[in-house]
């Protein structure tokens, strides 16, 4: 029964761990795209809209929180290959 | 040269022939959505996931000596082999490791010529199961471990093997789901563009996390065998050579590109858009990245499949085929059993004949199924120039007719030297 417990948890955190990367994050860049495109209309033709500046650096943001999730996501994979652990907080590594 | 030494030289080479194949049997996993929605040219693709791959294999500093422990009882928790089977030089001990490889190999190929993804994890454990029964009987494969944590065949391989893809699934779907919904009536220019980067972004993680991953597995097997005939002592390190050669063969097989799996995942299941793949690669990366992180072990390729799946669940009006998806799940099932046979058999047949011969005997029996394999794949060649062509749906269930119905499509290139030399004529 033990096995089954274990396992449950363990999936219940892979889960949660990636709707919030691998769904979230996807979704934040969608909504970074969608903040380039304020005010074109649908399936508008390229090189007649330009996006709106405030809506630009609202998606500039959005696509800057994805590239610092992917940074971190490359770190966890080298720091796991050196032995360390990161975790949220400072220092980012820890020895495992 | 003395026998033990020409053994050892077979494991290693057999060794760096699975982790080839593990190379080319996963580069699908990466980058089959890149290559199906036209964001990277199909070499452009495979050449990316290469380096990826063989960084990602140097990245992986920490010993990986004791990847056997999870399934079979060979070695101690150190990583040291059991001393009762390095009694005769380690003739014992190799013997297993390299029948438990010839039945991966012979496994990964079989299911790359019928296209089907299958986990290059699961052969490799299933191989060094059957030999292990083989040699040591029931006792010598630990099946659940001591129930406090997952372990064994059972807590690390079969059990994982059933959730994770629903896991894949279910990230995946949300994640197109949120995706099409907040790009509803967004202008095309930035669409397109926006998600080819998001989508070479998330594979090119997927291809990091896998180098990391899966080379350090056949560095742990030949690790093992360099202990056991004694030519390696040290517990905690990696020889440099057996690192590098490793990196090689996985980058290298990454790079020839398992073109019949890439088209079964990228064309055979869903219609792949650029906003799907890119759900699709970010769901795969973050759940093999995440439970990676949380030391449970999940297969990239079952992972990689169910993302794709559910990018096609998550969009309303796709189509997902079903009958394609039944089909990898059917070889999921028996990938472990499978290898393990032909583990078991090879033990039994490198056994009783014994020695050197029955380490030859059996290592030609590699050469003679892979050989047979490959050319039998000739006779329906999928490469980088038909790898995307539209899929015609009974050809995956009946691989010896020709892959692609009528004449293959030539390139575009070719099509317009033709019409240019032909008008070239035409003027003269």
């Amino acid at each position: 029964m033990n096995i089954f417990l274990n396992l449950l948890e363990g999936a219940w955190h892979v889960l949660l761990a990636g709707l919030i990367l691998g769904a979230g994050l996807p979704a934040l860049f969608a909504l970074g795209i969608r903040a380039l495109s304020y005010g074109a209309d649908d399936g508008q033709k390229d090189s007649d809209h330009k996006p709106h500046p405030g809506m630009r650096v609202l998606a500039y943001a959005c696509f800057a929180v994805v590239l610092a999730a992917i940074g971190l996501g490359i770190g966890v994979i080298v720091a796991g290959g050196f032995g360390l652990e990161v975790q949220l907080g400072w220092p980012l590594f820890v020895r495992e | 040269m003395t026998p033990e030494l020409l053994i050892l030289s077979l494991v290693v080479v057999t060794a760096l022939a699975f982790d080839f194949t593990n190379g080319f049997h996963d580069t699908g996993n990466a980058m089959a959505t890149s290559i199906a929605t036209k964001a990277l040219k199909p070499k452009s693709a495979v050449t990316l996931s290469a380096i990826l791959n063989l960084i990602g294999a140097f990245l992986s500093v920490e010993v990986a000596l004791t990847v056997t422990n999870a399934v079979v009882n060979i070695q101690d928790a150190s990583g040291a082999p059991k001393p009762e089977l390095i009694g005769d030089g380690g003739l014992a001990l190799l013997l297993i490791i390299l029948a438990g490889l010839v039945g991966a190999i012979v496994w990964n190929l079989l299911t790359w010529l019928l296209g089907l993804p299958s986990s290059s994890s699961h052969a490799l454990f299933g191989g060094l199961v059957g030999a292990t029964m083989a040699g040591l009987g029931v006792e010598g494969v630990k099946w659940v471990g001591d129930g406090t944590k997952l372990d064994g065949v059972v807590g690390k391989v079969l059990l994982p093997a059933l959730v994770s893809p629903a896991i894949a699934i279910a990230v995946a779907s949300v994640g197109t789901w949120l995706v099409f919904r907040l790009t509803k009536g967004v202008a095309n220019k930035y669409r397109e563009s926006g998600f080819r980067w998001g989508q070479i972004g998330s594979a090119s993680l997927v291809s990091l996390a896998h180098g990391t991953n899966d080379a350090q597995k056949t560095m742990g097997v030949i690790t093992l065998a360099l202990i056991a005939s004694g030519h390696w002592t040290d517990l905690t390190a990696v020889p440099f050579w057996v690192k590098f050669t490793c990196a090689a063969a996985i980058a290298a097989g990454t790079y020839i590109g398992g073109w019949r799996i890439i088209r079964t995942l990228g064309k055979g299941l869903v219609e792949i858009s650029a906003p799907q793949g890119m759900a699709a690669e970010s769901s795969s990366a973050a759940v093999i990245l995440a439970s990676s992180h949380m030391g449970f072990a999940l297969s990239t390729t079952h992972v990689a499949t169910g993302s794709i799946l559910g990018s096609g669940v998550g969009k309303r009006g796709a189509k997902v085929n079903w009958r394609i998806a039944g089909r990898m799940a059917m070889a999921w099932l028996i990938t472990l059993p499978s290898a393990g046979l032909v583990g078991a058999v090879m033990w039994f047949l490198g056994h009783s004949i014994g020695g050197v011969y029955g380490a030859l005997v059996i290592f030609a029996i590699l050469l003679a199924a892979a050989g047979w394999m490959y050319a039998h794949s000739k006779r329906t060649r999928v490469d980088h120039n038909n790898v995307n062509d539209d899929w015609a749906d009974q050809i995956a269930a009946v691989p010896d007719k020709p892959m692609v119905s009528g004449p293959r499509k030539k390139s575009k290139k070719k099509a317009r030297k033709k019409k240019a030399a032909k008008k070239l004529k035409a003027e003269l």
